[in-house]
């Protein structure tokens, strides 16, 4: 019998590909964002499109994924189209292979961190490009695993994201990296070792790296972490070495935990950023606390955070937080911040939460940073929950007092929907245009879930930037006022 | 035309396709090493994606508990898997311990485990039947969304 070649072609498409679900998944997410409006310096409004789609392929042991960003104004020098991301990931008990695009980090990160802020777009205030907020390496990876070991292999060239996709890896990709990463558990304790040749335009240098962690007790826990030069003399931790030291103790019993970290970090920022030691600072969600975090400096920094979480039998919890840390650079800085919040339900059903916090701040030139607010969200039908939140912040700058406040009155349909308003105020003089002495923003968001993996959300308005923290990461936002659409979508 | 036809369709089919769950190995906050097929459910198995330092996060874990409590003898399993990076890691444990989470809770620092499933938002709950096949996403949390968990579970008990 005859078939027509179109005919054969589609039959043998139609079944390789029904073949192959069976055992291939293919699957992907789409973030897409369209701004109209004003950045700072703008003297127009401007249109800008942001999209990055991720796709993934797996067949049985191997996984294909690639992500392309692209990014669209109406200035051609802004503007790009890019395959940001491939990657080929081999996996079989007890080997793991990487090729490509890949994210690792050794320890805590005193040696090395990358990662991946999800959803989070960065914008420069120099370039005007936008990208997908991440810090991967390109290059391979190679992880061993059994019960009780680990070891690690990696050679990459980590991404520096201060400069956008508009530029090569010529320039993004400057250090080249080579690790070696060990560790066994025995007996509740894990020891691990690592060495990381860094080398970059300045030439090449080696540290080593140790850590340490595990139980001494059914109520506690601890991990700690060494890392220097191995050039400098051993376990130097001076201000001439290049060494930085982390260590955390947990305790906890029935209703409360503790955490005790300290940190000695000095000299220790490695090629163009690769590395990022743990801040010990508390990265607060509140909006007047996350715009004030006090940033980690690598170069020199000492000191301890304290946290205790206690929960009442009532199902309320309390939170205490302590953080010191010390900066020698021209002269020594000693940041001190005293945080608490209280959390509680009324009635069974309206959630409140109430904090306080208070620090000095000499870095951001603020003496007595005066901080408070309140959350309440209260359920008025089923699934229904109207929400009222105020924060407000004082300190003294060059003597100038300044008064922030935050205002967000929102409403939320479960998941499904939400909407709320936001108003702030600043009399900070570091953020004032001409003659104001005080400056307003005003805006509105809403959100919308189509369905399980389709997502719209709005704004519109002024949204104040400033410096922001997000999974442990902090960085600049810059202020915008206009609207703004993003859709995000999974298939 | 008709190829073209062909491969949209089929595109179309792969990307309806049910995604699946494949066994992975994560520290769990003692630092132990646990596999995720030796203690998902016989039935089903609900892991909520989560870190510390995210609000919504904090009021679906009470939630996430009653889920456990309620369904624990019907060959349900709970997991939480914490994705809290070296910034806010040594917390984990004391709120945990804190929150009274009965849950087995394993920790993810460079979210593996969350990016291999193509999931981009905390808190994110995942329902697995026993064919190890992601039957429901939820992401986010906010009151109301429990009655709507429980619900998702008695369905997927039922069928």
């Amino acid at each position: 019998m005859h078939i027509p070649m179109n005919n054969r072609l589609l039959h043998t498409l139609t079944l390789i590909l029904t073949l192959n679900i069976l055992n291939a998944q293919f699957q992907g997410n789409n973030l897409l964002e369209y701004q109209h409006g004003e950045l700072p310096g703008d003297t127009a409004t401007l249109s800008s499109l942001y999209d990055r789609a991720s796709l993934s392929y797996k067949f049985n042991s191997v996984k294909l994924s690639a992500n392309v960003e692209q990014f669209h104004t109406p200035y051609t020098d802004r503007n790009y189209v890019k395959l940001s991301g491939y990657t080929l990931n081999y996996k079989t008990k007890p080997i793991e292979l990487n090729v490509g695009h890949f994210y690792e980090t050794l320890g805590r990160g005193l040696l090395l961190r990358s990662f991946e802020i999800q959803g989070a777009l960065l914008e420069d205030i120099s370039y005007r490009s936008k990208q997908y907020f991440h810090r991967d390496i390109f290059g391979a990876n190679i992880q061993y695993r059994n019960n009780n070991f680990t070891a690690k292999a990696i050679y990459g060239k980590p991404l520096n994201n201060l400069y956008p996709p508009i530029f090569g890896d010529t320039i993004r990709r400057t250090d080249i990296i080579e690790a070696a990463y060990l560790e066994y558990t025995i007996m509740r304790q894990t020891i691990g070792g690592a060495a990381l040749r860094l080398t970059n335009r300045n030439g090449a240098a080696t540290y080593g790296m140790f850590t340490l962690s595990g139980r001494l007790f059914p109520w506690m826990s601890y991990y700690t972490e060494y890392a220097q030069n191995v050039n400098d003399p051993a376990f130097a931790l001076s201000k001439k070495s290049s060494s930085t030291l982390y260590s955390g103790f947990n305790i906890f019993a029935n209703n409360w935990g503790l955490s005790l970290e300290y940190k000695n970090y000095n000299n220790f920022i490695l090629g163009a950023g690769i590395n990022e030691p743990p801040a010990l600072v508390k990265e607060h969600t509140y909006k007047v606390l996350n715009r004030s975090t006090h940033v980690v400096q690598p170069i020199s920094e000492q000191g301890i955070q304290a946290e205790l979480y206690y929960s009442f039998a009532n199902g309320s919890v309390l939170t205490l937080n302590n953080t010191i840390a010390i900066n020698t650079l021209a002269k020594e800085l000693l940041y001190r911040e005293y945080f608490a919040e209280y959390s509680f339900t009324l009635n069974g059903k309206h959630d409140t939460k109430l904090f306080f916090d208070y620090a000095e701040d000499p870095f951001k030139l603020e003496v007595g940073r005066t901080s408070a607010g309140a959350y309440t969200d209260w359920q008025i039908l089923s699934g229904s929950v109207v929400s009222a939140n105020y924060e407000f912040q004082t300190f003294r700058r060059t003597g100038v007092s300044v008064f922030n406040h935050v205002f967000i009155a929102g409403y939320n349909y479960k998941s499904k929907f939400n909407i709320s308003v936001v108003t702030e105020s600043s009399t900070d003089g570091y953020i004032m245009k001409n003659n104001e002495t005080q400056r307003f923003w005003f805006g509105a968001n809403a959100g919308y879930k189509i369905n399980s993996n389709n997502t719209v959300t709005v704004f519109g308005g002024q949204r104040r930037g400033g410096p922001a923290c997000q999974a442990g990461v902090c960085y600049e936002v810059l202020d915008f006022a206009g609207v703004e659409l993003r859709i995000t979508s999974r298939f | 035309m008709r190829i073209i036809t062909a491969i949209i369709i089929s595109i179309f089919t792969l990307s309806t396709h049910s995604q699946t769950v494949d066994n992975f190995e994560l520290k769990n906050i003692e630092g132990k090493y646990i596999s995720y097929n030796t203690i998902k459910g016989k039935k089903l198995t609900v892991i909520d994606f989560w870190a510390s330092w995210c609000k919504p996060c904090m009021k679906a874990i009470p939630e996430l508990n009653s889920v456990y409590n309620n369904f624990k003898d019907k060959e349900v399993q709970v997991i939480g898997v914490n994705c809290d990076g070296p910034r806010s890691a040594a917390k984990v444990e004391p709120l945990v311990n804190t929150l009274g989470i009965k849950y087995p809770v394993l920790t993810d620092m460079d979210k593996t485990v969350m990016t291999s499933l193509n999931l981009s938002a905390f808190p994110t709950l995942i329902l697995i039947n026993s064919a190890n096949k992601i039957v429901w996403i939820h992401e986010g949390f906010s009151p109301g969304d429990e009655k709507l968990i429980h619900s998702k579970i008695e369905q997927e008990l039922s069928n």
